[in-house]
């Protein structure tokens, strides 16, 4: 079984006036040691999903409307509040996009990083202290700078720390939502580079999310497109950049201005998404396919494995061909 | 094709409490009429303020900037404000850049209303004219912004920008805050607006993929000062500054075929608060030389059209 | 601009639409009535000042007529709210005492609110050298307590119900300014005010235009919480022989003068609080509603 396997995820917020659909049904799975990216727009229900894994979905108004989460054979959805605290932090731990909130300004960085091990190993104040250091290091910061405070830190060296601190208890699982996104290009790199190989060395499994698919071409093995709530292509790295089949995943590479081609124009995705909470009949991406038909707007398409490990969510792969 | 702005060394330096900061430090380029400059660089190396410095929204420390062949450095309040019906500006931030209680017709109509233009029917004639323009659906005259997408909204700032038909306008950032596909869609637009309308743009943003799809020439800006400036396409063909090669290498390409050859730039931007007499790009720089360190390079055209400002850029490039 | 002739006759369709459509006015008028608290806000202020200014016609009897005979006697036919300690009737000197307390601190209010706004809006939308003198003059001013400082200026005045709300003002701008000044530095960090200079408006315009009308929420919050402890300045000047002279009545001093009889006749108490609970309950509930009417971030 895989480390991380989610089955049917569906994750609602509800308020007085409507039901806003955020994570609609979704399915994932991420082996050991391997990396997954989470690509989609704002308002897919990338951070919802992370959350959801979490168990930190907002609530009220969000609720976990159905589904299996199985981590380590596990159903987080069943287990109690203890368990999940257990597990939070410890054996899965999260990286937010703005490295600037997630640190606390008045304690020295080296002190928030031995509290996170100290909390979750149970060991000794000095011990953890001596970790944090290593752990500092082992991000790229040296030493003598654990007795600093993140104001005296840079962007790119507070979002080291913030890994720093959520690899401090050497998790199974860790979920990085935009975690390059506050970054600058150059900053960017580094911080990628370094999280490769920490992944490599520490053997930790990633759950990306981001909207850039040239971070995700750099560091996934897997890649699920994810589109108003749903799923929409899911596949290896070969079957999305090489064969993408979905008309939502085709129409995100022709929207990116290439750095190999010379293009005059891009070819945007007309239109926008749709409200999550007025999610149309049929096909959620209907509205803005170039190649949808009346059964579109009618039913649900079904999520296909066109090729082995590589699924789809589209009734007319053939162009609508078959429709004539 | 002519001139339409030309600027010599430029120079904005702010006070601050840690000492004077050089937010743009001795530029100089011109652009001509219908072009697009694109001006990249990492934040805080001074790219907005230089878009704002020549605009005159922020006055220079020292330089001049000639628009249209007129020296408009030292110009007047009144003369500054007339300007503004040339000269105009679109935000990053579609958010924060529009006034949350007027609608989207007062949006487009404000600047209109400032210079008294127009009776009232004629005024919501021409508003509905630039909404068309901008692609804004006409029912949402009467939607606040807040009830609009980013998308929409940026239509709405480029719709203020167009109100008072300006020949040059500043695009700062104008597509960072947007989802792929919505840029997309605004990078097209502001394409057909320049060709409708013969516009020239200076268009800062921090995103190479951006700047080279739509520039004619783009500027590479670090920590205040200009390190390479060339033709779009000779830029990521040949860059020949190291912080280029650097900067240029560290995108993520969308492609898995693509072959890697990345030049890791190490360390951060230092400080532009007094930067000392040495190349700025000194510390990160993997062909420093003793050179570097005492003195700051000078602007100079190493081939035809491509300016670069570093010592050793003839033996790094084997020129 | 050149147009077909399908775009001409769209464009005169649309034209015809924009006319039909409401005024803004009429649009925050009918937000504002569909709030129901507002409106329960604007029903309790509309009895005060309708039973106020026609006092006459809702009592038979002169706020100043004293009575030894009736010395507190509780609420009954005669006396809805029962007499005081010297047989005045309560009801009458309620209604003439708040044409004082409504009139007075509404006026002070209005004052207080004009300086401080503009004060205020100059030395935030200024900055700089402007701002530091302006923000030390006030701090001077703070450093006095606000009923010295309307001690101070109404004993300069004198009094009359005038001359007091002038002092009570005075006391309450550098407070008022410096809500304005704070809530102006937030706004004028906002890129749409650098956008409409970049579009040639002036400095006055961008202030009247761009900035006022966005430092309305925090503003209608403070004022209408200061008309309380406007009511109670008036009574604390008039207690020590400046502001209103008796036996004009007036909220406050009705209330503090009631006070030593708390203990035997609660009703002399009772009601003045009840009076001034009330205008405060009304203006606060009608402030939120004006504020969210104003703003159509809230619109349905």
């Amino acid at each position: 079984m895989s480390l991380l396997e989610i089955r049917d995820l569906t994750i609602q917020y509800k308020t007085r006036k409507s039901v806003v659909e955020a994570v609609n049904g979704i399915n994932l799975k991420i082996d050991e040691g391997k990396t997954l990216g989470l690509v989609g727009e704002t308002g897919a229900g990338k951070t919802t999903t992370a959350l959801g894994i979490l168990g930190l979905v907002p609530n009220p108004p969000g609720v976990i409307a159905g589904g299996e989460i199985y981590f380590e054979g596990k159903d987080l959805l069943k287990a109690k509040d203890s368990e999940i605290r257990k597990i939070r932090g410890n054996k899965i731990s999260m990286i937010f996009q703005d490295p600037m909130t997630a640190l606390n300004p008045v304690i020295r960085v080296g002190d928030q990083i031995a509290e996170v091990i100290a909390l979750h190993s149970g060991c000794s104040k000095s011990e953890a202290s001596a970790k944090s250091i290593e752990m500092l290091e082992l991000v790229g910061i040296r030493a003598e700078r654990s007795t600093e405070y993140p104001h005296q830190f840079s962007g790119g060296m507070k979002q080291r720390v913030v890994i720093a601190m959520a690899l401090a208890c050497q998790p199974k699982l860790l979920i990085a939502d935009e975690p390059t996104t506050a970054l600058d290009v150059t900053i960017q790199a580094q911080v990628l580079e370094m999280m490769n190989d920490l992944k490599v060395r520490l053997n930790t499994s990633m759950l990306l999310i981001t909207h850039d698919l040239g971070i995700v071409a750099e560091t996934c093995d897997d890649v699920a497109i994810m589109y108003a709530g749903q799923i929409v292509e899911y596949g290896t790295l070969a079957h999305i950049f090489d064969n993408p089949m979905h008309p939502y995943t085709i129409g995100l590479f022709g929207s990116i201005p290439s750095l190999d081609k010379d293009v005059d124009r891009l070819t945007p995705i007309p239109g926008l998404m749709p409200d999550p909470a007025n999610l149309p009949k049929g096909c959620n991406f209907c509205e803005r396919c170039t190649r949808k038909c009346d059964r579109c707007a009618e039913s649900e398409p079904e999520y296909l494995e066109v090729e082995p490990g590589h699924f789809v969510r589209c009734s007319n792969l053939n162009g609508g061909a078959e429709n004539v | 094709m002519s001139e339409i702005l030309r600027v010599e060394h430029l120079k904005k330096f702010f006070d601050v409490p840690a000492g004077t900061l050089h937010a743009v430090d001795d530029v100089s380029f011109t652009i001509q009429e219908g072009q697009t400059l694109g001006v990249v660089g990492e934040s805080g190396c001074g790219k907005s303020t230089l878009g704002r410095t020549v605009l005159k929204l922020i006055e220079p420390t020292s330089g001049k900037i000639f628009f249209e062949g007129r020296d408009i450095t030292d110009i007047s309040k009144h003369e500054n404000r007339e300007l503004r019906k040339k000269m105009q500006i679109i935000f990053q931030d579609p958010f924060s850049s529009l006034n949350p209680r007027f609608c989207v017709s007062d949006l487009i109509a404000d600047p209109l209303k400032t210079f008294g233009m127009y009776g009232k029917k004629e005024l919501e004639e021409r508003v509905l004219e630039i909404m068309d323009l901008v692609g804004l659906s006409r029912r949402y005259a009467y939607s606040y912004p807040h009830e609009l997408d980013g998308g929409r909204r940026q239509r709405i700032g480029i719709g203020r920008a167009l109100a008072l038909d300006p020949e040059f306008i500043v695009c700062d950032e104008p597509v960072s805050a947007l989802d792929v596909s919505i840029q997309a869609q605004i990078l097209n637009l502001l394409q057909d607006l320049q060709d409708k309308r013969k516009l020239t743009y200076i268009f800062v943003t921090h995103d190479l993929s951006v700047v080279k799809h739509i520039s004619t020439d783009i500027m590479v800006m670090y920590i205040g000062v200009m390190v390479e400036k060339c033709p779009a396409k000779e830029l990521f063909a040949r860059p020949l500054h190291p912080y280029t090669k650097g900067l240029l290498s560290a995108i993520p390409v969308p492609n898995i075929h693509h072959e890697q050859k990345r030049v890791q730039l190490q360390g951060e931007l230092s400080s532009p608060i007094d930067p000392a007499e040495e190349c700025r790009f000194v510390k990160r720089c993997p062909y420093a030389t003793d050179i570097c360190r005492c003195k700051q390079p000078t602007y100079e055209e190493v081939t035809p059209g491509h300016f670069v400002s570093c010592h050793n850029v003839r033996e790094i490039n084997g020129l | 601009m050149f147009r077909t002739k399908k775009q001409k006759e769209e464009l005169a369709n649309d034209l015809v639409a924009l006319s039909k459509k409401n005024t803004r006015t009429a649009d925050i008028l009918s937000r504002l009535v569909r709030n129901k608290l507002g409106m329960l806000g604007m029903i309790i202020i509309a009895i005060l000042l309708i039973l106020v200014i026609f006092a006459p016609v809702f009592t038979d009897y002169p706020y100043d007529a004293q009575s030894f005979p009736d010395r507190f006697i509780n609420p009954c036919w005669e006396h809805p709210l029962g007499t005081d300690n010297f047989g005045r009737d309560l009801w009458s000197r309620m209604l003439y005492g708040g044409r004082i307390s409504l009139l007075v601190s509404l006026v002070a209010i209005i004052i207080s609110s004009a300086v401080g706004i503009t004060v205020g809006a100059i030395a935030g939308f200024f900055g700089g050298r402007i701002d530091n003198v302006i923000t030390r003059i006030l701090d001077i001013l703070m450093a006095i307590p606000a009923l010295l400082m309307a001690i101070a200026v109404s004993s300069a005045l004198g009094t009359g119900p005038m001359k007091t709300a002038l002092a009570i003002a005075i006391s309450g701008i550098p407070y008022s300014a410096r809500v304005m000044r704070s809530t102006v530095l937030t706004i004028k960090d906002n890129e749409y005010i650098e956008a409409a200079q970049a579009t040639g408006s002036t400095n006055a315009r961008t202030i009247f235009k761009h900035v006022l009308p966005n430092t309305i929420a925090p503003l209608i919050v403070s004022a209408t919480l200061d008309i309380g402890g406007n009511i109670m300045a008036i009574s604390g000047l008039s207690f020590i022989g400046l502001g209103v002279q008796a036996p004009t009545p007036e909220w406050g001093s009705i209330l503090s003068a009631g006070r030593e009889f708390l203990r035997d006749f609660p009703p002399i108490v009772i009601f003045p609080a009840l009076f001034i609970g009330l205008t405060l309950f009304g203006f606060n509930i009608l402030g939120d509603a004006l504020r969210d009417a104003l703003d159509p971030r809230l619109k349905d």
